[in-house]
């Protein structure tokens, strides 16, 4: 099936960030279009998980500019990013390890909910209606990850892949637009690294969520994305579709590698 | 030395009966308002995951403010909403000043933070207001219901009857806004992750000024009840070393466990004083909250209803 992939929904300009003498990135620029998957590579260190956060408003770059659905940006701030539709997911399982799979996938329902704080004391009328309807959204997302036996349990005592799963369950309960996955797979096995990948392309086709992923199986990446930039030392080497990069010489040196 | 532990104390309950249950209702009666301490440190331990060495202060700078209002002439109502008002502003600073620069920080950051927050509070308040103990009287008597006491025997004091009232209302308030409601998701996520919690959307500020205008607020109840029992002077500040026992007895995360913690650290310090306080050499109130405390941490350090720390390695 052949996916309509739109114009541009963010694009970074000479993004450059620094932490007093150590520079992050430098003179960073792409664009992710509306419904591509995308893909950031590159050896550790190479400044990746740091571009998610840039674009998530954890870090403020120094330089540059973001523009995001049109409106142009110095720098994003967090809350303002997942109201407007970007939400994510981190290398190490950023969940509330003390609350229930579906009160965690429930707290990506809160920037949705609008009824305001005295309803929500009274916990009547109009507040409760929307909590309900909320479950119910939760409940569809528990099913499409295929998490219902966990439903209740905390999720500080899942294995780590079902912890990926819900994490990923409580960005997809943000409805986002555009999805930062960083390390979506790291740590799993093979059959896990599938069930995960199919997850992506699913949310990708059926609510046609835009992606940004960080991953470092080769396979996996070149199999998903549509287009793939890649960093090192903070610098962009390259970008393009899977082919275009792959055959580049900068990242084979870089990164690939030859088969020897 | 047996006969005096395990057999007097029964017999003297067995004897006077209406006497226990006074001793008994005196004590709740205290638990309530321990608990309502013990409310504004649970609050801020659920959103911030933070100790509020703080709390304390908090409790006597607003008890100062609305005695010092008043003392000017200021309406007692229009006091109570000012000093109301002044806790949110300290909330807003508190946001502003100390913890936003730390967000993401260790908890213990955090609470080494609130000592400094305790010194200013405790120096400022006293700054404005003077050091002087002032006396406090809401217009509640002292006094026991002597219709009840001529009907029945039972001497119930009314100041603590209205204090209980004033506590339960309070609490079921707050318990109600706090698991029932998103706030309380909210408030959890906060508590849980901080990153991760902004990364939902959950705005941090507003979050953490809610909760510290609220603990405010609390205090600023249990403030002006203790202060009409004892005065408002600057050992309200130490009342909030009560309220530990009773956090470790309930769960620093329950607030159920603060309400069920207070009664029964109430009720148990003042039955011991009365009953097995002759045999120990007496004023064993003033240490047996701390004593159960403590063996709570060696059989259930989580407390009554507080969350199992779980933790997977």
């Amino acid at each position: 099936m052949e996916r309509k992939i739109g114009e541009t929904l963010l694009s970074v300009d000479h993004i450059s960030l620094s932490f007093g003498g150590v520079k992050a990135l430098t003179d960073i620029s792409f664009s992710i279009r509306k419904k591509e998957v995308f893909a950031i590579i590159g050896p550790n260190g190479a400044g990746k998980t740091s571009m998610l956060n840039v674009i998530n408003g954890f870090y403020h770059p120094q330089e540059g500019e973001i523009t995001y659905k049109g409106v142009h940006r110095k720098q994003m701030r967090s809350h303002e990013a997942a109201v407007q539709g970007i939400a994510r997911t981190f290398q190490n399982v950023a969940l509330f390890k003390g609350m229930s799979t579906l009160d965690n996938i429930m707290t990506g329902r809160i920037i949705r909910m609008k009824r305001n704080i005295f309803w929500q004391a009274m916990y009547l009328g109009p507040a409760r209606k929307e909590e309900m309807e909320n479950r119910e959204f939760v409940e569809d997302i528990i099913d499409f990850l295929e998490i219902q036996a966990i439903r209740r349990t905390p999720v500080g005592r899942l294995p780590y892949g079902l912890q990926k799963r819900v994490e990923l369950g409580r960005a997809l309960a943000m409805e986002p637009e555009l999805l930062l996955l960083d390390e979506p797979m790291a740590g799993m096995n093979i059959e896990e690294k599938q069930d995960m990948c199919r997850f992506i392309l699913d949310v990708n086709d059926q609510y046609g969520t835009t992606i940004a992923l960080i991953e470092h199986d080769m396979g996996v990446v070149m199999d998903i994305s549509e287009r793939v930039v890649v960093l090192d030392y903070g610098k962009k080497l390259a970008d393009g579709s899977p082919d275009e990069v792959r055959a580049n010489q900068d990242v084979i040196d870089a990164y690939l590698g030859v088969p020897h | 030395m047996f006969q005096a532990f395990f057999v007097d104390p029964f017999v003297m309950i067995y004897d006077a009966p209406l006497f226990f249950v006074e001793v008994l209702v005196s004590g709740l009666m205290a638990g309530v308002m321990y608990a309502l301490v013990a409310l504004g440190f649970v609050l801020i331990y659920k959103a911030s995951g933070v100790f509020n060495f703080a709390q304390g202060a908090m409790v006597l700078f607003a008890a100062l403010t609305f005695v010092g209002l008043w003392e000017l002439g200021v309406n007692p109502w229009l006091a109570l909403i000012l000093a109301a008002l002044v806790m949110i502003g300290v909330a807003f600073t508190v946001e502003r000043v100390v913890l936003r620069p730390l967000v993401n920080q260790d908890p213990i950051i955090f609470f080494m933070a609130t000592i400094g927050i305790t010194y200013f509070l405790d120096g400022f308040g006293q700054t404005i207001w003077g050091s002087e103990v002032r006396p406090l009287d809401i217009g509640i008597p002292n006094e026991p219901f002597m219709d009840l006491a001529e009907m029945t025997g039972l001497y119930i004091n009314k100041f603590d009857v209205f204090s209980a009232v004033v506590c339960s209302l309070l609490v079921a308030l707050l318990a109600g806004f706090f698991t029932k409601t998103k706030i309380g998701r909210a408030l959890r996520a906060v508590a849980d992750d901080h990153q991760a919690a902004l990364s939902v959307g959950i705005p941090l500020k507003t979050i953490w000024t809610i909760v510290w205008s609220v603990a405010g607020i609390v205090g600023l109840a249990a403030g002006i009840l203790w202060g009409s029992k004892l005065g408002v002077q600057f050992t309200l500040a130490l009342i909030a070393f009560k309220a530990l026992p009773v956090l470790i007895l309930g769960g620093f995360t329950s607030i159920p466990g603060a309400i069920i913690g207070g009664l029964i650290i109430g009720s148990g310090e003042k039955i011991a004083e009365v009953y097995w306080g002759e045999a120990m050499g007496g004023a064993i109130e003033d240490w047996f909250a701390y004593v159960v405390a403590l063996i709570f941490l060696l059989f259930r350090p989580q407390g009554l209803f507080g969350e199992k720390i779980i933790e997977r390695v």
